[in-house]
C-alpha cells in the first residue's frame, strides 16, 4: 500500500495561496479555520522562502498519541484522520502537533473549543464515503474517488506535492539534482523521521 | 460508524475497507498504481503523480440521482488564461476540478482561480437593480431601470450631445461583450469608450505597436521555458500572474537559466531570482540604457539582426552613449558592475526574454519605458525566436481581447483607427450606412477625434467647458465593469461624482463607485445594475499570449443579474438602435448569441487576424486541450492537429484557410502558414531616403527574398499574383472598393473576402508586409525614448536636466504635467513629502478588488490595508510594525489610514501600497454607504487616494507607480 | 513581530551578510550589491539547529499559524504519554502503597486517653463549608483530570468509545467550570487559616519527633501542627500553581504561545498528580488514619482528649481565652475574619 505524504518544495512555492483557497473551496471550510496555510520565512529579505503547511500525516502521529479519547486513526495509506463524534475539543493535539495543524471553531470560551478540524488529505472521515454526513463533518473524500488532495493538484508551480511518499520523494530528489539547489523537504524529518538527500 | 473504526487496529486499513464498501468505490490499487506510473513517465521534473482516474464528483455530494455535468470556462482574474473546470449538478456549481489538459495551467490555479466558485454563490453580490432615492438605495425592476436610464441619457444627449455620456467598459467582458460595447459607443455617436487597458497596458500597446507592428506579448508563457535568461523588469508575476511562474520556474530549472528581477521592491518574484537589482522607482529608461551602454561598449549587440531588421539604431546609439555607468548610478542607484553583469547575461546568454508589467507601463514615461525595453531586445536580437521576446504580462482575463476588439478611445475594433476609411470598413462589416454612423456624432471631426481617456473622466466633468475639445462636459458616466478606486486622484474624482448628472454602474458588485458616490453627496440619479460574471455567460476571451479560449456558461445568472450582452441589448433597444446594431446577430429572449458576435468579428478583423478564429475552431481546441504540446503549444494529434492552442492571433485568412495561429510574433524561421512572421510594414516604405523595409530577412518559404510593403490589390497586380484570386473573392473586393476601377486601394486589412491574405500566404508572404522594427519611432512624443523625472520626484536636483514634456492638449484635454512638476519643485513638496510612494498587486485580490474582497475564501487571507515601509524610515518616525499610520499625499491634502508593514522589501525612502482596497476614505469607513448586503467583506483605504497628477502624453496613462507621500504614526 | 521572529530575521540576515561578505562587488547605498536569493535561501535544517521552532510571517490574523514547525511537540507528546504517566503512577500508587503499609503496621491512631465525652469547637460552619466546597471540587477535578491522562488506557477499554467520549466531555465541562469554586476556595482557605499556619519553632520539634506517628509520642502543637501546615501550604501553593496553569489552558493563546501552553500543561499535570498524592495522605489521616480527626471537619467539634493529645498548645490557648471546661463559644477567630 502506498504511504501518502505531502512535500512542499519551498524553492518553487511563491505564496500564491492557491492551496489555501482550493482547500476552502473543496471542503467549504468556514472563515477562521485554516486547514492549510502558507508561512513566509525571512519575509522581504534575500533568501525569502515560503512553505505551504497543513497536517503532514505523521508517522507515529503525536496527535493520535496524546488524544485522551483516542479520536484519531491512521489509514492504510498512512493518512491520519479523526472522528468528530469522538473528539472532545480538549486541544491537546494542537500542543503535540509539530505543524500547528489542528484547528478549533472557537478559540476561548473556557476551553470549549468545539470539535477539532484539520486537513484530511482529502480523505474524509469515518463515515461512509462521499455521503453528505461525511462531507458536512470532514469535507470531500477525493481519495475514495481516486483523486489526490486538491491543494496539491491545483498548486500553481507544482511546488506542493501529494501522493505516494516514495514517488514524491523521487520527484523532489530529481528536481534538486537537476537544478542544483534545494532548501529541504520541509517537515519531513519531524513528520516522517526521514530526509531527502540527493 | 465508530464500531467500524475500532474494528480495525489503528494504522491499518480503514480507508481501503471503506472504499470497497462505498457506492463510488474505485479500485484503489489500480489508482495508486496508475498514479505511480504517471509520475514515472513524466520524467518526474514536470509534474505530480496526478490522479488519472477521474470521477465527476467532488465538493458537496450532489443529491442522489442528480446528473453531474462538467463545464469548462476560463478564470476571470488574470490574463494567464487558466481553464476552470466546473462540476454542476441541478444547476448548482458544486465543485472545481483541476484542468489537467490545459497547456496553459495544467491543473494549476492561484488563490483566485482556486476560489472562483465562490463568485457564483455570491452572498455579497448585487442582487437586483437599485437606485438612489433621497440618498437611500432602493430596489427597482429592470424595466424601470432601463426606462429611466434611457430617458435620462436621451435628455443629456439632446442638451449636450453624445460625447457628454462616457461609456466605460471592461476588460472583464468577453470579446463579444467588449466588441459590442465599442459598437454601442459607435451607434450612440461617441469615441468616449474606454476600459482598463488604459490604466494597465495602454502604453505597451502604443509603444510596442509603434516599434514593430502589434502591441502585444510576442511569445507565450509556455515559450519562456526556452529562455536562458529571463529579465523581469517592473513586474511581480509571482503575485500578479502566479500560474505563469510554473513555466518561468520550471524553465529556469531545466535550463539553469538566469532569472533577473529589476524592481524597486524585493518582490516574491525576486525571492526566486538568481539576481535582484533594486532601482529607484521611475528610472527604467536609465537602467535599460545603462545596460545597453555596456552592450555597445563590449560589442555584444546582434549586428546582423540590427542591419537586417532594425531602423534608427544610430539615432538611439547617441542617446545610449549619454548613459555612462556613473550617470546611471547617479540617477537610478544601480551600480555599474551589477548592470554590466546583467547586460552580459542578457546579450550573450541567449535566448533572453524581457518580461514586464505595470511597473514599466504606469508612468508618465510609460510609452518610452516599453519602447526602451523593445530597443534592448532589438539590440540583442532577442525578438522573433523561441525563448526571446517582449513577454508583456497583461492584467485582466480579457484585457488583451478587449483592447484588440477596440474598446478604446483612439480606434475602432482591431486597430483600424478612426479615420473615414476605418468607419467605412466597419460600416460594411456591420452592414450599416456610413452616413447613418456619421449622423450619430456631433460632427465628422469629432467622429475622427480620439476620445477622453478614462483616467481623466472627472477632469472632463470638472474642467471649464472651453478647456475641452468637445461640445460639452461629460455629464453621465455609464460604467459597466470598471472600478473607480483603480483610477488615481480619488479626492478629485469625488468632486466629479458629485457633479455628474447621471451615474450608472452595471457590475456584479456595487464597487467603489457606489460607496464613493454616496460619500460625495449624491442623492439621486444613480443606478446600480447587477451584471453577472463570465461564469454565468458564454463567450471567448483572449489570454495574454493571444490565445483565444471559449468559456461555457457554467450556471445561469444568479439572482436578477443579467449578462453584459443582454444589458447592452436592452439599453440599445431603449435608445432606439438595437435593430441596426444587432442586425446580423441572433437574439433570443433579449440574449444576443455570442457565437454570432464572434462571427461578425471574424468578418471584420483582418488587420489583427481574428478572422480565422471561428467559434467552431475555438471550441474544438477547448474540447481537445490534451492534444497541445506544453512548450510549443502545437497540437500534435487529434482534430486540431497542426494548430497552436487557441489560435493565437494573428490567425490569418478566413477560418477555412485553417491558419494555425501565430505562437511567436515576427518569427522568420517559420513559414507564414505555420505561424511565421516578420516585422509589420506599418509606417511606410522609406523615410528621409532610408529604407524602412527589411533587408535580406524574410520568413521561411517567402517568394520575396527581401522586405516588402503591406499587400494591396495594387501590390498583387504588380507581382502578378492577382490571378490567384477566385472570382468570388474578386467580386467581394470590387464591392468593397465600390467599383472594379477602384480596387487598387483595397488592402489585406479591408478585403472582406480574405482573398488578398490567402494569395499572399500562398506565396509565403505575410499579408502586412516585411519591414524593419523602429528603434526611432517617429510620430511619438519622444521618438527616441528619453528619461524624464516623475511629476512628483524625490530627486528635484534632476528635474532641470530631465524635465517632463511641456504642457499640451491631448485627448480633448489639457495635460499640465510640466506646470505641476515645476510647481512641486518650486514649492519644495519633496521636503514635506519625502517618501516615494509606489503601488502594486497582491495575489489574493485583483484590480479595484471589490469582487475579490467579497469572496470569503480570499478576503480571509488579507484583512487589512497596509503600507510597506523600510525599517529605517519607520524608526525615524517611531512607527511600529502592525500599527496604524496616516499616509498623506502631495495633492488635495489627501490622507489615508492604513496599517504599517515594516519590511526590508522596500528600500529606504520608498513606501509601497497594494491598490486593491476601497471602501474607506480619509480614515472613514464607508460600509454604511453600500447597499445593504452587498458590501465587500474587507474594506480599506485606496492607494489612489494618495496618488497624484501625471499622464503619459501618448496614451493618457496615469502615474500610480511614483508619487510622494509622508507617513506618521496614527 | 514577536521576539522570536525578530531573532530569526536577524540571524537569517546575518547569514545572508556572511554569505555575501567575500564578494568583491561594490555596495552602493541602499543597494544590496549582488543578491542571489536562490543561493541564499533559508534552509530548514539550519533553522532548526538555530532555533527550537521555525517561525515566519503570514497574513491571516491567527498569529500562531505563523509558526511553521515546532518539533518540540514531539517532546511534549513524550512527556504527556510517558513522563507524566510515570510521575502520576509513582506518586499516586506510591502514596497509596505507603498508606496501606502504614495502616497495616500502625493501624488507626487512637485517642490514647479515651474519649472524655466533652467536646470543643474546632472548625465553625464557615470554615467547614469552605473546606468541603474546595474538597468536593477537588475530588471532581482530580477524577476528571486523571481521566484525561489515564482514562484512555484504563477506562476506554471498559466502555464504548461513544460512552467514553460522552463521559469525558462531561468531565471536561465539570473540570472547566468547577475550577472557579475550587480556586475561590483555595483563596479563602489561604486567608482564613494563614495566621495559624505560619511555621514556627514548635513545628521543628513536631517534625523532629515525627509528628508522634511513631510510637505513642504526642509532640505539642498549636491549632495546626506541622503536618497540617504542610498540607495547608501544599493546598495554597499547589492550588495557586494549578489554578494559574489551568487558566492558561482554559484561555488558550490569550497572550500565550505554543511553548507557554505546553509548559502550562506540563506544570498543571505534574502539580496535579503530586497534589492528588498529597491529598490522599490528607484524606487518610483525616479518616481511617486517626480516631477523632474526621469529627473536626465533620461536626466541627473534637473531643477534649483528642485536642489534648494532638493540639495541646491550642487547647491551652482556648482554655485561657474562654475559661475552663466545655466551650460553647467560638474558638479563636480565624485570622481571615
Amino acid at each position: 500500500m502506498a504511504r501518502m505524504k505531502f512535500l512542499c518544495d519551498a524553492d518553487r512555492c511563491i505564496e500564491c495561496n492557491a492551496c489555501v483557497t482550493a482547500c476552502k473551496n473543496e471542503h467549504e471550510v468556514p472563515w477562521g479555520i485554516n486547514r492549510r496555510r502558507v508561512v513566509t520565512l525571512s519575509d522581504g529579505k534575500p533568501g525569502e522562502r515560503s512553505v505551504s503547511m497543513a497536517c503532514m500525516h505523521c508517522t507515529d502521529a503525536p496527535c493520535q498519541a496524546v488524544c485522551p479519547v483516542n479520536a484519531f486513526y491512521t489509514t492504510a495509506d498512512g493518512v491520519v484522520l479523526h472522528s468528530k463524534d469522538i473528539c472532545i475539543g480538549c486541544g491537546y493535539c494542537f500542543y503535540a502537533c509539530p505543524f500547528g495543524a489542528p484547528q478549533y471553531p472557537r478559540v476561548g470560551n473556557f476551553g470549549t473549543r468545539g470539535k477539532m478540524d484539520k486537513c484530511t488529505f482529502c480523505a474524509g472521515g469515518p463515515e461512509k464515503d462521499n455521503t453528505m454526513a461525511e462531507y458536512e463533518k470532514y469535507g470531500a473524500n477525493r481519495l475514495a474517488e481516486g483523486k489526490l488532495p486538491l491543494c496539491a493538484e491545483m498548486c500553481s508551480t507544482k511546488s506542493l506535492l501529494a501522493g505516494d511518499g516514495e514517488i514524491i520523494a523521487q520527484i523532489y530528489k530529481e528536481r534538486v539534482l537537476k537544478r542544483g539547489y534545494g532548501s529541504g523537504a520541509w517537515g519531513w524529518k519531524t513528520a516522517y523521521r526521514e530526509t531527502i538527500t540527493s | 460508524m465508530l464500531i467500524r473504526r475500532t474494528e480495525h487496529p489503528a494504522g491499518r486499513g480503514t480507508l481501503a475497507a471503506l472504499a470497497s464498501q462505498s457506492d463510488h468505490g474505485v479500485d484503489r490499487r489500480t489508482f495508486l498504481r496508475r498514479a505511480g506510473l504517471a509520475a514515472g513517465s513524466l520524467a518526474a521534473l514536470e509534474a505530480l503523480p496526478l490522479a488519472s482516474v477521474r470521477r465527476a464528483q467532488a465538493g458537496p455530494p450532489p443529491a442522489p440521482g442528480a446528473a453531474v455535468a462538467v463545464r469548462k470556462s476560463i478564470c476571470t482574474h488574470c490574463a494567464v488564461g487558466c481553464t476552470v473546470t466546473a462540476e454542476v449538478a441541478n444547476g448548482v456549481w458544486i465543485g472545481q476540478e483541476p484542468s489537467w489538459n490545459s497547456p496553459i495551467n495544467r491543473g494549476s490555479h492561484c488563490a483566485k482561480g482556486a476560489s472562483v466558485r465562490e463568485l457564483v454563490s455570491g452572498e455579497r453580490r448585487l442582487k437586483y437593480p437599485l437606485k438612489l432615492v433621497n440618498g437611500q438605495w432602493t430596489r427597482i425592476t429592470w424595466d424601470q431601470a432601463i426606462g429611466e436610464i434611457g430617458d435620462k441619457l436621451l435628455a443629456i444627449r439632446e442638451q449636450s450631445g453624445p460625447d457628454s455620456v462616457y461609456w466605460l467598459g471592461s476588460a472583464k467582458f468577453t470579446n463579444e461583450g467588449a466588441y459590442m460595447f465599442r459598437k454601442f459607443g459607435a451607434f450612440w455617436g461617441t469615441n468616449n469608450t474606454d476600459h482598463q487597458a488604459r490604466i494597465c497596458h495602454s502604453t505597451t500597446v502604443t509603444g510596442v505597436a509603434n516599434t514593430w507592428g502589434y502591441g502585444a506579448m510576442t511569445n507565450s508563457f509556455n515559450d519562456i521555458r526556452n529562455s536562458k535568461t529571463q529579465i523581469i523588469m517592473g513586474g511581480n508575476p509571482a503575485e500578479a500572474h502566479p500560474v505563469s511562474l510554473q513555466h518561468l520556474l520550471e524553465g529556469a530549472e531545466l535550463n539553469n537559466a538566469n532569472v533577473i528581477v529589476i524592481d524597486p521592491r524585493m518582490t516574491r518574484t525576486a525571492a526566486h531570482a538568481t539576481e535582484y537589482v533594486r532601482l529607484r522607482p521611475g528610472t527604467d529608461i536609465p537602467v535599460l540604457y545603462g545596460m545597453m551602454w555596456h552592450i555597445l561598449q563590449n560589442g555584444w549587440e546582434d549586428k546582423e539582426f540590427i542591419a537586417q531588421r532594425v531602423y534608427g539604431f544610430e539615432d538611439v546609439r547617441k542617446e545610449i552613449e549619454k548613459w555612462t555607468p556613473e550617470e546611471v548610478e547617479r540617477v537610478s542607484g544601480v551600480p555599474g558592475e551589477q548592470l554590466k553583469r546583467v547586460a552580459q547575461m542578457f546579450a550573450t546568454q541567449k535566448p533572453a526574454t524581457l518580461i514586464w508589467c505595470m511597473g514599466q507601463t504606469q508612468h508618465t514615461v510609460g510609452t518610452a519605458n516599453v519602447r526602451t525595453s523593445c530597443i534592448a531586445l532589438l539590440l540583442t536580437g532577442n525578438v522573433g525566436k523561441p525563448g526571446t521576446g517582449a513577454n508583456i504580462f497583461r492584467g485582466h482575463d480579457n484585457v488583451q481581447g478587449a483592447t484588440d476588439v477596440g474598446l478604446d478611445i483612439v480606434t475602432l475594433p482591431f486597430y483600424y483607427g478612426l479615420a473615414e476609411g476605418a468607419w467605412k470598413h466597419w460600416g460594411r462589416v456591420w452592414e450599416v450606412d456610413y452616413d447613418y454612423l456619421q449622423s450619430r456624432f456631433d460632427s465628422k471631426k469629432i467622429m475622427e477625434t480620439p476620445g477622453i481617456p478614462l483616467t481623466r473622466w472627472f477632469d472632463a466633468v470638472l474642467l471649464p467647458k472651453d478647456h475641452l475639445e468637445q461640445k460639452d462636459n461629460v455629464r453621465a458616466m455609464f460604467v459597466q465593469g470598471h472600478a473607480s478606486n483603480s483610477i488615481t486622484r480619488i479626492p478629485e474624482s469625488l468632486k466629479g461624482l458629485r457633479k455628474l448628472d447621471l451615474l450608472v454602474v452595471a457590475d456584479p458588485h456595487p464597487t467603489t463607485w457606489a460607496s464613493l458616490a454616496v460619500e460625495a453627496g449624491r442623492n439621486d440619479n444613480t443606478y446600480l445594475l447587477p451584471a453577472c460574471t463570465q461564469f454565468e455567460a458564454s463567450g471567448s476571451r483572449v489570454a495574454s499570449n493571444r490565445s483565444m479560449q471559449w468559456g461555457e456558461q457554467i450556471v445561469k445568472p444568479i439572482f436578477e443579474s443579467k449578462n453584459d450582452l443582454e444589458i447592452m441589448y436592452l439599453l440599445a433597444t431603449k435608445l432606439g438602435f438595437a435593430d441596426k446594431m444587432f442586425k446580423n446577430i441572433h437574439v433570443e429572449n433579449n440574449n444576443p448569441l455570442p457565437e454570432d458576435v464572434l462571427r461578425e468579428m471574424n468578418r471584420g478583423s483582418w488587420s489583427t487576424g481574428y478572422c480565422g478564429q471561428s467559434p467552431e475552431r475555438i471550441k474544438l481546441h477547448m474540447a481537445n486541450q490534451k492534444d497541445f504540446d506544453l512548450v510549443t503549444m502545437r497540437a500534435e494529434e487529434g482534430p486540431a492537429k497542426g494548430d497552436y492552442y487557441g489560435l493565437p492571433w494573428p490567425c490569418w485568412g478566413s477560418p477555412e484557410v485553417r491558419h494555425p495561429g501565430t505562437p511567436l510574433l515576427y518569427n522568420t524561421n517559420l513559414h507564414v502558414m505555420a505561424g511565421g512572421g516578420t516585422f509589420r510594414a506599418r509606417f511606410g516604405v522609406e523615410r528621409n531616403g532610408v529604407n524602412l523595409l527589411a533587408e535580406g530577412s524574410y520568413s521561411l518559404g517567402s517568394e520575396i527574398k527581401d522586405g516588402y510593403p503591406e499587400f494591396t490589390m495594387a501590390v498583387l497586380k504588380k507581382l502578378g499574383w492577382d490571378g490567384d484570386l477566385t472570382p468570388q473573392e474578386l467580386a467581394i473586393i470590387e464591392k468593397v472598393a465600390g467599383g472594379p476601377d477602384k480596387i487598387a486601394a483595397v488592402s489585406w486589412s479591408t478585403d472582406l473576402s480574405g482573398g488578398i491574405q490567402r494569395v499572399a500566404m500562398k506565396h509565403g508572404c505575410v499579408p502586412y508586409g516585411n519591414a524593419k522594427a523602429r528603434m526611432n519611432a517617429f510620430g511619438l512624443p519622444d521618438p527616441i525614448p528619453t528619461h524624464r523625472e516623475p511629476i512628483y520626484t524625490a530627486r528635484v536636483d534632476l528635474v532641470a536636466k530631465y524635465p517632463t514634456l511641456p504642457d499640451a492638449k491631448q485627448f480633448r484635454l489639457p495635460n499640465i504635467g510640466f506646470t505641476v512638476q515645476k510647481t512641486a519643485v518650486d514649492k519644495g513638496i519633496a521636503k514635506e513629502f519625502p517618501l516615494i510612494l509606489s503601488s502594486g498587486r497582491l495575489v489574493e485580490y485583483e484590480g479595484g478588488g471589490e469582487e475579490t474582497r467579497s469572496n470569503k475564501w480570499l478576503a480571509e487571507l488579507q484583512q487589512d490595508m497596509f503600507i510597506e515601509i523600510n525599517p529605517a524610515d519607520a524608526m525615524e518616525r517611531g512607527i511600529k510594525d502592525g500599527a496604524w499610520v496616516w499616509v498623506t499625499g502631495a495633492e488635495n491634502s489627501a490622507k489615508a489610514k492604513v496599517k504599517a508593514l515594516v519590511t526590508e522589501r522596500v528600500g529606504k525612502g520608498v513606501a509601497w501600497m497594494p491598490f486593491h482596497f476601497g471602501g474607506w476614505f480619509a480614515g472613514k469607513d464607508l460600509r454604511p454607504k453600500y447597499p445593504q448586503g452587498a458590501d465587500p467583506i474587507v474594506l480599506g483605504e485606496s492607494a489612489n487616494t494618495i496618488t497624484t497628477y501625471g499622464y503619459d502624453p501618448a496614451t493618457g496613462m496615469q502615474e500610480p507607480k511614483v508619487t510622494l507621500c509622508q507617513i506618521r504614526a496614527a | 513581530m514577536t521576539a522570536s521572529v525578530v531573532r530569526l530575521c536577524i540571524v537569517v540576515a546575518m547569514a545572508a551578510l556572511l554569505a555575501l561578505a567575500p564578494s568583491p562587488r561594490p555596495a552602493a547605498a541602499q543597494q544590496p550589491a549582488s543578491v542571489d536569493p536562490t543561493a541564499n535561501a533559508v534552509h530548514e535544517e539550519q533553522l532548526l539547529q538555530q532555533f527550537k521552532t521555525i517561525r515566519g510571517l503570514g497574513s491571516i490574523p491567527d498569529t500562531k499559524s505563523y509558526t511553521l514547525e515546532q518539533p518540540a511537540g514531539r517532546d511534549w507528546r513524550y512527556f504527556h504519554e510517558v513522563t507524566l504517566r510515570w510521575i502520576g503512577a509513582v506518586a499516586i500508587l506510591g502514596m497509596l502503597a505507603v498508606l496501606v503499609v502504614f495502616y497495616l503496621s500502625r493501624g488507626m491512631v487512637r485517642i490514647e486517653s479515651r474519649r472524655s465525652g466533652r467536646t470543643i469547637v474546632r472548625f465553625n460552619a464557615t470554615e467547614r463549608f469552605m473546606h468541603w466546597m474546595t474538597a468536593a471540587c477537588f475530588v471532581v477535578l482530580a477524577l476528571s483530570g486523571l481521566n484525561i491522562t489515564f482514562g484512555r488506557p484504563l477506562l476506554l477499554p471498559l466502555m464504548s468509545p461513544e460512552a467514553f467520549t460522552a463521559w469525558s466531555e462531561w468531565a471536561k465541562y465539570a473540570h472547566n467550570y468547577l475550577s472557579f469554586p475550587f480556586t475561590l476556595g483555595v483563596i479563602l482557605i489561604f486567608f482564613m487559616w494563614v495566621a495559624g499556619n505560619i511555621p514556627n519553632r514548635v513545628d521543628v520539634e513536631w517534625f523532629r519527633r515525627g509528628g508522634g506517628m511513631i510510637g505513642h509520642d504526642h509532640p505539642p502543637a498549636y491549632r495546626f501542627n506541622g503536618g497540617q501546615k504542610a498540607i495547608y501550604w501544599i493546598v495554597v501553593l499547589g492550588g495557586a500553581a494549578i489554578a494559574v496553569s489551568g487558566y492558561v489552558l482554559i484561555f488558550p493563546f490569550y497572550g500565550t504561545d505554543i511553548q507557554t501552553m505546553q509548559t502550562a500543561e506540563m506544570v498543571h499535570g505534574v502539580v496535579a498528580v503530586l497534589f492528588i498524592a498529597a491529598m490522599l495522605a490528607h484524606i487518610y489521616i483525616g479518616t481511617i488514619g486517626m480516631e477523632g480527626a474526621f469529627e473536626a471537619m465533620g461536626q466541627g467539634t473534637v473531643d477534649l482528649n483528642w485536642a489534648k493529645e494532638h493540639h495541646s498548645l491550642w487547647l491551652e490557648e482556648e482554655r485561657a481565652r474562654t475559661g475552663l471546661g466545655r466551650s460553647q463559644r467560638q474558638p479563636n477567630a480565624a485570622p481571615g475574619e
